[in-house]
This record gives C-alpha cells, sequence and structure tokens, in this order.
C-alpha cells in the first residue's frame, strides 16, 4: 500500500491532536487528585467546603450527566475492539476478506471515540473534585496509587490502537496473527482499565479495609481494590459493552443500509447488521446471568442494600429495566424472524415463530408482573386482599427466574431457526471422521461435567451454611435429581446424533431442559421459597446451568449436524424490508437506554451515602429521585450521546467520502 | 428510502419519548417518590404510629419482613397474622420469650423477647431463614435508641398492646448513643421541687423558658422536641446534658441548618419538609420559611443547636434541680 493510501485510511492530524490533548487531560487528571490528597482521610472530618454547586446546576445532575456519558463512551471504546477483534479473527480463520473490511471499518471510529471518552473523562474528574471535595479527598486518600496505573493503561491502550489501526494493512497475510494479538491485547488493555474505575465505583457500594468503631480506612490499596462488588460488576460490564458494542454496530449499518443507493451497498450493510445483532444477541443471552450474579454479592454485602434494590425503592426501576430488556429480546427475535424471509428455504420454519413470539410475551408478561402495588381500601375490596390470587405468584423470583430461562431458551431456538434456514439434511455423521467424533465427545465432557460437579456439590452441601436444618437437606435432592437426569441426557442425545437422529436428539434436549429448568424447577421454586428459602438462590443456578449447557449442546450438535449439509437457497443479502432496520435502530436506542437506567441503579442503591455506610451524602441532591425524574435525566443523556456518536460517525465516513470522490471513473 | 437519517432520528425520539411515558406511568402507578418523611423522630414522640412509619421508611424493616398482607418481603419472618406459629409477633413474642428463657436460664419478659429480636438479630433466628439480618444500630440504617423504642412499641402493638416502661434497651446502646460508658443508677445532687420547675418551664418570663419551644402535651411551642414522655424515654444524665449542653447531642430532626441563598439571605433553623424542589426551614421563633431549592447557593449542617447553651450561667443551682424535678415527672 502507498504512503498516500496509508494516510487516507488513518487519522486525521486534527483528530490526532485530540487524542492527544486529552491524553493529556488525563495525564493532569491523577496530579490533581494527588495534589488534594490528604491520605488516610477519616471520613467524618470535613475540611473546607463539602459541596459545592457549578453555576447554580444541581452538582448532582452535572456529575450524574458527565458521568453518563463518559460511561457510555467507555463502553463505546471498550465493546466495538472486542467486535472489531472477533470479527477480525473470523476473517482470519474463514479467509473471507469483508470481515477483516468491517472490523477496518470500525477500528477507524475508535480515534475519535477514544478522545472524546477521555474528554468526558478529564470532565468527570474536574466536576467531582469541584462538587464533592471532601468525597474526592476520601477517594483519593485511599486510591491515589491506583491513578497512576490507570494513566499508564491509558498510554498502553493508546498506543496499541495505533499501532493496531495503522498497521491494519501491512500486518495483513504474513503477520496477520501479530496484528491479532495487538487487537487482542488492545481488548486486555482496555478490559483492565474499566476494571480499575470499576474498583472505585463498586468500592463506593461495598466498602473494605474499614474500621467499623472510627470509620477510618485502615485497610491497603489492594484491598479497596478487590472489594466484594469489583468481580461481579466487571463481569457485568464486560458481557454489557460487548451487547452495546454489537448493537451500535447494527444501528449504523441500519442506517447505511436505508440510505444506500446500489444493492451492493444495501447487501454489505445488511450483513454488518445481522453480524451487529447477532454478536448483541449472544452477549445479551448471558447477561442476566451476570446481572443475577452482581444482584446476588450486592444481596451478600448488604442485606439493605439488596432488599433495597429489589424490594424497596428500587423494585419499580427494575420493572422498567424488564420492559427494556423485553424490548431488546423481542426485537432481536424479530429481527432474526425478519432475516429469514430473504433465506430460500427458510419458509419451512415460519410456523414456528408465532409460537415462539407467544412464549416471549407470555414469559415477559410474567417478568413485568410485581408484586406488590398500592392499592386504595376499595380497590383491595374489590380484588379481596392486597395480592390478586393468581398474579401475586407471578410477582415472585421463582416465577420470574423460570422466565427469564425460557426468554433464553426460546430465543436460541429462533437462532438455530434462522441459521438452519437454507440448509438441507444433514450429512451421516460418520462423514465428520475423528475430528468430529472428537469435538463431540469434547462438547459431551463438558456439559456432563458441568452437570454432574453442580448435581454433587448440590447434594454434598451443608444445611447449615444456608442455616438450614438437616431435616431441610432433603429439599436439595430434586434439583441434584434433575441434574444427573440432565446429564443422562446429554449421552442420550449424542448417541442419538451419533445414529444420525441429530434433528430428534435437539428436540429431545430442548424439551427436557425446559421441562426441568422452567417448568419443574420454576414451581419447585415457590415450594423452597415456603420450606428452605436460602436455598433459593442454588435452585436459580441449577436453572442457569441446564439452560447453559443446553445452549453449548444444541450449538455442537447443530454445527456437526449441518457441517457441509446441502444447501436448499441462496441468502439474498441486501432485501430485509426496512422495518427491520428500525427494529435495529430500537435496538440500539434500548440497551443505551438501558446503560443509562443501570447507571442509575448502580449508584442510587447507595441512597444517601457516597460511600455506602461510611461517608454519608449530606448534600441538597442526597435524595432518590423517582423514576419519572430518572428517565427523563437519562433520556437526555441518551439524546445527547446518540447525537455525539452521529457526528463521529459522519467524521469517520469524511474520508470515505473524499476518497470515492477521488476514485476514477 | 427519502431521507432515511431524518427517519431514524423521528424513530429514535420517539422510542425515547415512549420509555420515558412508561418511566411516568410506573411512577404514577407505583405512587413512589413525593416529599420525603418530615423529620425523624425526637424523643418525645415515641408511639406506635412512630414506629410504623420507621418499620416501613427509614428503618427498612418493610424491605424484609411483611405484615399480614401489608407489604410482599418473603426474606424475614411476616409479623402478621401470617407469620411462624399463625400468629402476629407481639402474640408469638410470648411462645418466643419461653423459648429464649428455656434455651439462656435467664428470665425473658415478651418485651426482651421484641428487644433482643431488633437489637441482637443473630442471638434467635426464626426456623427457616438465614442469620442476615442486619444490626439497624449500626449504618447504614443507624436508628437511634428512640428510633428503636418506637419500633418495638409497633411490634407490640402487632397481637398485643404497647408497654413503654416495658422497653429496656441494652445498655450498649445507650452508651453509644451519647458516646459515654454506661453509669451507675443516678441521683440529682439537690432535691428539686416539682410545683416549682413547671412554673420555670412554662412562665414565658422565667430565667428557663422552655415552654417556649418544647411542648409538654399541647401546651407550649413547636420549635423543639415534644417533651411529652421525655423521662420515660431518656435517663437523667442525657436529660440534663439536653439541658446544660444542648448542642452536644442534638435530637435526631432538629439538626439545624444554615441556607444561604442566591441573594445571600442567611436562614438558619430546623428541616421541616424537603421534596424535590423546595425545603421548608422553621427557625427558633416558629416561622416557617419556604425555600426553592434552586434558589439555594450553600446549605451547611450547624453543629451548635438552636436550644441557647448558657442555662448553666443563667439558672441558679436550685432552680436548675427544681427544673429537672418536673421535667423528670415527663413519663
Amino acid at each position: 500500500m502507498s504512503g498516500t493510501q496509508l494516510r487516507g485510511r488513518g487519522l486525521p492530524r486534527g483528530r490526532a491532536w485530540a487524542v492527544l490533548c486529552a491524553l493529556t487531560l488525563l495525564l493532569l487528571a491523577p496530579a490533581v487528585m494527588a495534589a488534594t490528597s490528604s491520605g488516610a482521610t477519616p471520613a467524618g472530618e470535613a475540611g473546607g467546603a463539602e459541596y459545592r454547586s457549578a453555576f447554580g446546576a444541581s452538582s448532582r445532575v452535572v456529575v450524574w450527566v458527565v458521568a453518563e456519558l463518559h460511561l457510555m463512551f467507555g463502553a463505546f471504546v471498550l465493546g466495538v475492539p472486542i467486535f472489531a477483534s472477533i470479527v477480525e479473527v473470523v476473517g482470519w480463520r474463514t479467509g473471507e476478506r469483508r470481515y477483516d473490511d468491517l472490523a477496518h471499518e470500525f477500528t477507524k471510529l475508535l480515534s475519535a471515540a477514544f478522545s472524546t471518552t477521555a474528554a468526558f473523562g478529564g470532565l468527570l474528574v474536574f466536576a467531582l473534585f469541584g462538587l464533592y471535595p471532601r468525597f474526592m479527598a476520601v477517594l483519593t486518600g485511599i486510591f491515589h496509587e491506583t491513578f497512576y496505573i490507570y494513566a499508564l493503561l491509558f498510554f498502553a491502550e493508546g498506543f496499541t490502537l495505533y499501532l493496531y489501526y495503522y498497521g491494519w494493512e501491512r500486518m495483513q497475510e504474513r503477520w496477520k496473527g501479530l496484528h491479532v494479538v495487538l487487537g487482542i491485547l488492545l481488548n486486555i488493555w482496555g478490559t483492565l482499565l474499566m476494571l480499575l474505575a470499576n474498583s472505585w465505583a463498586s468500592y463506593m457500594m461495598s466498602p473494605t479495609g474499614i474500621d467499623k468503631e472510627t470509620l477510618r480506612f485502615v485497610g491497603t490499596t489492594w484491598q479497596a481494590v478487590a472489594n466484594p462488588l469489583w468481580i461481579p460488576l466487571g463481569i457485568h460490564r464486560i458481557l454489557g459493552n460487548i451487547a452495546f458494542g454489537g448493537f451500535i454496530v447494527g444501528a449504523y449499518a441500519a442506517v447505511k443500509f436505508l440510505g444506500a443507493r446500489s444493492d451492493e451497498d444495501r447487501a454489505h450493510y445488511d450483513w454488518m447488521g445481522y453480524v451487529g445483532n447477532f454478536v448483541g444477541l449472544s452477549a445479551l443471552i448471558p447477561l442476566p446471568f451476570a446481572g443475577y450474579y452482581l444482584g446476588r454479592e450486592v444481596y451478600s454485602t448488604s442485606a439493605v442494600m439488596g432488599n433495597n434494590m429489589m424490594g424497596g425503592a428500587f423494585s419499580w426501576t427494575f420493572i422498567i429495566q424488564a420492559v427494556l430488556i423485553g424490548i431488546l429480546f423481542i426485537g432481536g427475535n424479530y429481527y432474526l424472524w425478519a432475516g429469514m424471509g430473504r433465506i430460500d428455504g427458510a419458509e419451512r420454519y415460519q410456523p414456528y415463530i408465532k409460537y415462539i413470539n407467544l412464549v416471549l410475551l407470555l414469559s415477559f408478561a410474567v417478568w413485568l408482573t410485581p408484586r406488590n402495588i398500592p392499592l386504595s381500601g376499595e380497590e383491595q375490596m374489590a380484588l379481596g386482599g392486597q395480592f390478586h390470587p393468581l398474579l401475586k405468584y407471578l410477582g415472585l423470583m421463582s416465577a420470574k427466574n423460570a422466565a427469564v430461562n425460557f426468554i433464553i431458551l426460546s430465543t436460541f431456538f429462533s437462532f438455530l431457526l434462522y441459521r438452519r434456514g437454507n440448509k438441507g439434511e444433514p450429512r451421516p455423521f460418520a462423514t465428520h471422521g475423528r475430528g468430529g467424533l472428537v469435538a463431540l465427545g469434547a462438547a459431551a465432557a463438558v456439559s456432563v461435567g458441568l452437570l454432574l460437579w453442580y448435581g454433587s456439590s448440590l447434594l454434598a452441601l451443608d444445611p447449615r451454611s444456608l442455616d438450614l436444618t438437616a431435616a431441610q437437606a432433603v429439599y436439595f435432592r430434586p434439583p441434584a435429581l434433575l441434574l444427573f437426569g440432565q446429564a443422562a441426557m446429554v449421552l442420550l442425545t449424542g448417541w442419538l446424533t451419533l445414529r444420525n437422529r441429530g434433528k430428534l436428539a435437539q428436540a429431545l434436549f430442548f424439551a427436557s431442559t425446559a421441562a426441568a429448568s422452567v417448568f419443574f424447577l420454576g414451581v419447585y421454586g415457590f415450594v423452597i421459597m415456603e420450606k428452605a428459602n436460602p436455598f433459593l438462590r442454588n435452585v436459580a443456578v441449577a436453572q442457569w446451568l441446564m439452560v447453559m449447557v443446553c445452549l453449548l449442546w444444541n450449538t455442537a450438535i447443530d454445527v456437526l449436524l449441518f457441517r457441509g449439509a446441502d444447501t436448499v437457497g441462496a441468502i439474498r443479502w441486501g432485501t430485509m424490508p426496512a422495518r427491520s432496520q428500525f427494529a435495529l435502530v430500537l435496538l440500539c436506542v434500548t440497551i443505551v437506554m438501558l446503560m443509562g437506567l443501570m447507571g442509575f441503579i448502580r449508584s442510587g442503591l447507595r441512597e444517601d451515602w457516597h460511600i455506602y455506610g461510611v461517608l454519608q451524602d449530606t448534600s441538597p441532591w442526597a435524595w432518590t429521585p423517582t423514576n419519572a425524574y430518572m428517565m427523563r435525566v437519562v433520556g437526555s443523556i441518551v439524546v445527547v450521546f446518540l447525537g455525539l456518536i452521529s457526528f463521529i460517525f459522519w467524521l469517520a465516513g469524511l474520508g470515505e467520502r473524499k476518497r470515492e470522490q477521488g476514485r476514477p471513473a | 428510502m427519502k431521507r432515511p437519517f431524518l427517519g431514524v432520528v423521528v424513530f429514535t425520539l420517539a422510542v425515547i419519548l415512549a420509555l420515558v411515558g412508561i418511566a411516568e406511568l410506573v411512577t404514577r402507578v407505583s405512587g413512589e417518590g413525593g416529599p420525603r418523611p418530615a423529620a425523624a423522630l425526637t424523643s418525645a414522640d415515641i408511639t406506635p404510629e412512630a414506629g410504623e412509619a420507621i418499620f416501613w421508611g427509614k428503618g427498612k424493616c418493610s424491605t424484609c419482613h411483611a405484615v399480614g398482607s401489608r407489604g410482599a418481603s418473603i426474606r424475614g419472618p411476616n409479623q402478621g397474622d401470617s407469620g411462624p406459629l399463625g400468629l402476629p409477633i407481639g402474640a408469638r413474642a410470648v411462645e418466643r420469650a419461653k423459648e429464649r428463657s428455656r434455651a439462656t436460664g435467664r428470665p425473658y419478659t415478651v418485651t426482651d423477647y421484641l428487644v433482643e429480636s431488633v437489637t441482637e438479630p443473630g442471638a434467635y433466628v426464626v426456623e427457616g431463614f438465614k442469620n442476615e439480618m442486619p444490626d439497624p444500630t449500626r449504618p447504614p440504617i443507624s436508628l437511634k435508641p428512640e428510633e428503636l423504642r418506637a419500633v418495638i412499641l409497633y411490634l407490640q402493638t402487632l397481637g398485643g398492646e404497647p408497654d413503654p416502661a416495658a422497653v429496656r434497651l441494652p445498655e450498649r446502646l445507650l452508651a453509644a448513643a451519647k458516646g459515654a460508658p454506661a453509669t451507675q443508677e443516678w441521683r440529682p445532687y439537690l432535691p428539686g421541687d416539682q410545683a416549682k420547675g413547671e412554673k420555670l418551664f412554662f412562665d414565658a418570663d422565667s430565667n428557663a423558658a422552655c415552654g417556649k419551644c418544647h411542648a409538654v402535651k399541647d401546651r407550649g411551642g413547636k420549635v423543639g422536641p415534644e417533651l411529652t414522655q421525655v423521662a420515660g424515654t431518656r435517663d437523667p444524665k442525657f436529660i440534663i446534658e439536653s439541658i446544660l449542653d444542648p448542642s452536644k447531642d442534638i435530637s435526631s430532626g432538629y439538626e439545624p441548618v444554615l441556607i444561604v441563598t442566591k441573594d445571600n439571605r442567611y436562614i438558619t433553623g430546623i428541616v421541616k419538609k424537603e421534596d424535590a424542589t423546595h425545603v421548608e426551614v422553621m427557625d427558633n421563633q416558629a416561622e416557617i420559611q419556604k425555600i426553592a431549592k434552586a434558589e439555594i447557593q450553600q446549605r451547611a449542617p450547624q453543629k451548635t443547636s438552636l436550644m441557647p447553651g448558657n442555662f448553666k450561667e443563667i439558672l441558679t443551682v436550685e432552680e436548675f434541680h427544681h427544673l429537672l424535678a418536673f421535667v423528670l415527672t415527663l413519663r
């Protein structure tokens, strides 16, 4: 590639300056922090102003808006490299150049997004130190050493990004492996950066190293970093960022698709939208489980905070969250179903879709059912009590666990139908040779191993560890036996697959998983809530494990089943209806709103504490806003974020347009 | 498609507005929000009603415990009819007290069991539930002794009768609340005359004139805490300290605050009511001022009580003991 071409595909000089300025800002931040650091400051001591206001505005709203914008851009610059790396590896291994081009196209966006993220980060630091000086003095006293590591990681990420982007063309062919490693390194730096920043946020929720009597910090920096919510929050955010990146890519592709003037462009952006949706949905599927893990750890850290989350001031916020997640799953499924219209042969599976739709809608109805709503005396009289005689059960955790597992199974089923849309009859298993046997055996071993491990751990569970009596251990047996039963089903369906009855095997495994995880354990959960309530969380893990194994095992069977199978029709890329593209836009808007809402919940759970139970928020803004107020603020943030992201996409497209105009006829 | 980007922008805004609309609807259905409770409990109004408000509010008890069909929490035992033994907490405490007496060898009254349940939740855990109830006297809940008493009174009423005199909180809690170790039984230096003390209390021209700010039953002002039952809930040492050094321990809900408005008005008083947009402050003349939050430039909690701190200089030793004798009758 010529030097001219390189410059054309590289960073414009202005943007490079912006990146440099942002880096400088970020470097200044630790210096400011260090200057204001006062060592291990006792939480109760105040020095100077405790709070200030910026231009008469509410300090909380200022910090809320800036922090959320920083987080959204952060999610973008962390999610997109993960997306780009995955896509690049797929392109490298399959030899399909379009994947490589797609990864490159999105890496191009990163430089401008990176500098915007840093600029918002710098603004956030200034806002925090200016508006909440006492709180920041305490936090700096605990974390100041990590600030320098943060800055170094930022440098590492910045330089790796430049190498990754500028070296794209030079590292094709022979050096592609090294380029892939650079992409992975970029993600490692980014993830470490996120984890470090997460430690500050999670420490505010679950502080460690605190002397209970004096409320002074007496621990080490590492103790503060490795607080109980650090890892659960990290896992939740990583998955959230991947889904976020995927759906933003999908929306970008949708806008380009709608404006495309040639069939070639439409086909390209149709395919890009499909890949974005696929990545987004893939990360979305395990996300509820990561959320469950985080919620469980919140409970373990503070029952007060946990109860406030699910049964207190934030319980209705989770109803709104359920609406948003419902839109994501139903929208994602709708896009897949619309996509089947462009696959010849997929019409064979169309009749199933109405049933999947029904399952999704019913499951979401369960998820949305609140346990308790404020009723007037007359309404209670009409209802015969505080609760509806039937619906009250749907408001409990056990019903919601069953519903979310059913939603995930249904979405996975949708994807399998889409995947086999144009596939004909599978080839006999023997044609896959030893490799097929090894792959199937490995998937079976992992599946059976996981099921047996958790089943046996339930049988060996000491009831005293859950504050239950020995007699109550009898309730541990049914889920354990179901797990063993599912392990046996893996072996049975594996045998059927070897006997060329793979489709039957998949159907059987779907059915047994739904029966065990959704129906049996869903109902059994109510028994547990009545008889041995602390064991309910183990039941939830058993349900989750069965569903995850179903995804793993059925995918393994499906890949082998249709490997090399005849195709009965082609995929006509670019023939999607416009409404399907609006579904992609809907997914993008929804996940950005969801990110804003989850940020509110995470931060709001602390109520009137800066550092939970240690440093109280005595500012005039220490009250929990209503959901209506929250969504107005989050909605405004989302409008600003999407506007800025659109601007960045437009900026990135400027160079392309210039090249196209300069292209010889 | 013509102007696709414009279509996407309109669609995006419509989705955001729809989601904001859903949140508005949820807020109306759930009945959340509105002004915060005016103030926390004072030492003088320890009643089952106050305890009920704490149970369902600041104490966060309701996030784990339902009461009969009220509330939906199941993490802790239901405190109403549908609770363990099929009895509400005030009634089943009779059985629990017997159990605790057998287990510890110490005599337990019904109220002793309730006090233990609230102040030492891990001492006895109801079968089928985890030992996970937080200590409500510690952060983040941080209930004060008077608030604990009110909650226990409320629990007594669930199947029983309230009995304030039976509520004996552990000495460690009272000592911790006062920041001093537990003391021996207190006796005054001088015997005081209750009648003279009452006159000093209510006479606006006397050296004390406590009634200007404090009410006893329906007599007196509203600036400071009501003192109708103060001696039933506070020990003499605390009362003496509150008279002579009122800023040392300011009753919850009566912490003064200084507000500086953007037009440079300085307002000192007690926050009586607050919502998202306004704050209402009562000054030492019982005047209420409503201030828009948007007008506040600075808000700083004050460590000096609105109550004068010079009674040790303006009251004679005799007068002080007369006054004390009267206040100690307020049970």
